[in-house]
């Protein structure tokens, strides 16, 4: 089964960490990233720049409208994601709970909904 | 450059399609897999179970939470993510606004941050 970790995190919070602290953090997510392909759970995963660089858009009635900035302006945003492939919910955890930065996030496991032709 | 388009919808509402309705919107959301795959754009997409689905994780003093639904609880909600390669942000948005889905929530797009390159890491 395919899963999405989504991580959540506070922006200010990583802006004021020092830069030794962040860099060890990076580290630690490249070593995380390294580790869970050799343990085969790994599919794909990617940092996002700041909230603030995003666009968000609507289409109605064949119009489409973009406004600056996130969909949802929370105080935790989505810093990044990973997609794995694991054999159930419970091992899916397990593998997100190793990950570091969840020291200082949050993140949202979920299961991928596989689109089938009808 | 890479970006990743996250589609926000009210489950509620896509649950309250009849059948025939929900299956075209598959097929729709298919189809133009296909066509970014066509254009070039396409890297990887998936549609996501429904929030209910998901578990939450915090990891406090070595301690591990996990809280059963999403981070948030919103109106709107993640309902999937197609990751695309564009030249720029406008070509990225001209992609996202015609993504199926954004005639029935809304589309936030966002550029990636490399942070492999240097290490000469690469995604498979």
């Amino acid at each position: 089964m395919k899963f999405m970790f989504m991580i959540y995190h506070d922006e200010n919070e990583l802006r004021a960490l020092p830069e030794r602290e962040m860099q060890t953090l990076v580290d630690s997510a490249l070593d995380y990233d390294d580790e869970i392909r050799r343990s085969g759970h790994y599919i794909v995963s990617d940092a996002l720049q700041p909230a603030h660089t995003a666009r968000t858009i609507r289409v109605r009635g064949g119009k489409v409208s973009t406004t600056d900035g996130p969909f949802a302006e929370t105080k935790e945003q989505l810093g990044g994601f990973f997609l794995i492939e694991a054999k159930d919910m419970n091992e899916a955890c397990a593998v997100a709970s190793r990950f570091p930065p969840a020291r200082i996030g949050i993140i949202e496991v979920r299961p991928v909904r596989e689109l089938k032709h009808s | 450059m890479k970006y990743v388009c996250l589609v926000y919808l009210v489950e509620r509402d896509m649950s309250a399609m009849t059948r025939k309705e929900a299956d075209a919107c598959v097929e729709e959301s298919l189809a133009y897999d296909d066509d970014l795959r066509k254009a070039g754009h396409f890297l990887v997409a998936h549609a996501l179970q429904p929030v209910e689905a998901a578990t939450t994780i915090r990891v406090r003093s070595g301690k591990l939470f996990t809280t059963d639904g999403p981070f948030a609880e919103t109106k709107e909600q993640l309902g999937g993510f197609i990751l695309i390669e564009a030249r720029d942000l406008n070509e990225a948005i001209q992609v996202a606004a015609k993504i199926p889905m954004a005639r029935h929530g809304s589309i936030e797009v966002r550029p990636i941050r490399e942070i492999r390159a240097p290490m000469g890491r690469s995604m498979r």
